[in-house]
């Protein structure tokens, strides 16, 4: 039986390391919470985007390349945010229960969109959804062994009905596009 | 005289209050039981012994929003298009298992039970002791498909597949591999015993 999802940490991670994007942390917003429920669940910090950037550029047209030709924009301009979480244990003992309530409790205005545990791999990904007018909402959050990513962008409701076709997609498409919008 | 008649309607209210009651709970009782989403949390449970699981949760506005967006002009889309118009949720839930024996009939039991509802019809059940098996279950409500639910399970995984709305077996097949919803490899099965 075919699997249905497969998010690449490292296609995420990739947004991390991209100096333009901002990281965001500010309270009172989703994305901020979903980031201290993560630093306080696995007793981590998140780390700052600048420490990362330097390898920012090159990764960057690496993507461009490999992804070739005009590319379709999926995320809208300027609306990327990004946490990255480096060299922390995530480790999580079988407590992927606890942590997914806890991101559902945190995150009650949204849906659940994709929910994927691999306990075999320390591995955990989760897309929520959230209507925000004439544009989606979409937060990403990925958490391997020993590191974690969280990212949010905004999509037009065109782009999200087409993403959500392929779910298994939408994870990459979503960090490739913030990956490499604006830089060419 | 007057008193009398007074208790006597009195007695008669609320014996029309109690009965509206009992129809209302009547009425829900059966909206329950006719419900095409399925609960699948019971199965969470699983989820400590398996290597991998997955939720996809596509309720009534994902699929609006889906069905309202995608694009009339394209072929490919306005097919997708046509398939899930009227749908109102799919919701896909599977286990995978490092070893066989993680899971007994009796853990598949909280989403039997539930499917064996009158309004629930089973469509297929395609068993093999090398691949697994394959039950596929349709409820009709006022005579049209209301919902559509799979269960199929191999000696080391458990996929749960349930669409709400207007679905049959033929749009299910067209929808394999779409939406998170696994590749069951329906293409071609043929009902094979209806309970």
């Amino acid at each position: 039986m075919k699997k249905p999802i497969a998010i690449s940490f490292t296609g995420l991670a990739l947004i991390a390391l991209i100096g333009f994007v901002p990281t965001t942390q500010a309270k009172g917003d989703d994305f901020g919470e979903v980031v201290r429920l993560i630093e306080q669940f696995y007793h981590v910090k998140h780390e700052g985007i600048p420490l990362l950037a330097r390898a920012g550029m090159k990764t960057a047209t690496t993507v461009a390349r490999i992804s070739g030709g005009p590319r379709r924009q999926i995320a809208e301009a300027g609306s990327v945010k990004v946490a990255y979480f480096e060299d922390q244990n995530f480790r999580s003992s079988g407590s992927y229960a606890a942590f997914k309530s806890s991101m559902n409790s945190v995150l009650t205005g949204w849906s659940p969109f994709i929910q994927v545990a691999s306990p075999k791999e320390d591995a955990q990904s989760y897309i929520y959804l959230r209507d925000a007018g004439n544009k989606f909402n979409v937060m990403v959050v990925t958490i391997e062994q020993r590191e974690a990513c969280v990212v949010q962008v905004n999509l037009s409701p065109e782009s999200m009905a087409k993403l959500m076709r392929n779910p298994d997609e939408m994870g990459n498409k979503i960090t490739v596009e913030a990956t490499t919008n604006d830089k060419e | 005289m007057k008193l009398l008649s007074q208790t006597l309607l009195k007695i008669a209210s609320v014996k029309l209050a109690a009965l509206a009651v009992l129809l209302m709970l009547g009425a829900t009782a059966t909206a329950l039981a006719q419900d095409p989403r399925i609960q699948t949390s019971q199965l969470d449970a699983l989820a400590a012994k398996a290597s991998e699981t997955v939720d996809v949760n596509i309720d009534e506005s994902l699929m609006a929003l889906t069905t309202k967006f995608l694009s009339s002009k394209d072929e490919d889309e306005k097919k997708v298009k046509e398939l899930v118009s009227g749908l109102k949720g799919i919701y896909v839930k599977s286990f995978e298992f490092e070893s066989e024996g993680q899971y007994t009939d009796a853990d598949l039991e909280s989403i039997r039970s539930q499917l064996r509802n009158p309004a629930w019809s089973r469509i297929i059940n395609a068993r093999s002791k090398k691949d697994g098996s394959v039950e596929v279950y349709v409820m009709h409500t006022g005579g049209q498909i209301s919902g559509l639910a799979v269960l199929a399970t191999e000696l080391k995984e458990i996929t749960v597949i349930n669409i709400v709305g207007p679905v049959d077996l033929e749009k299910l097949t067209q929808l394999e591999g779409e939406f998170g919803i696994p590749d069951l490899g329906l293409e071609g099965s043929k009902p094979k015993r209806k309970n």
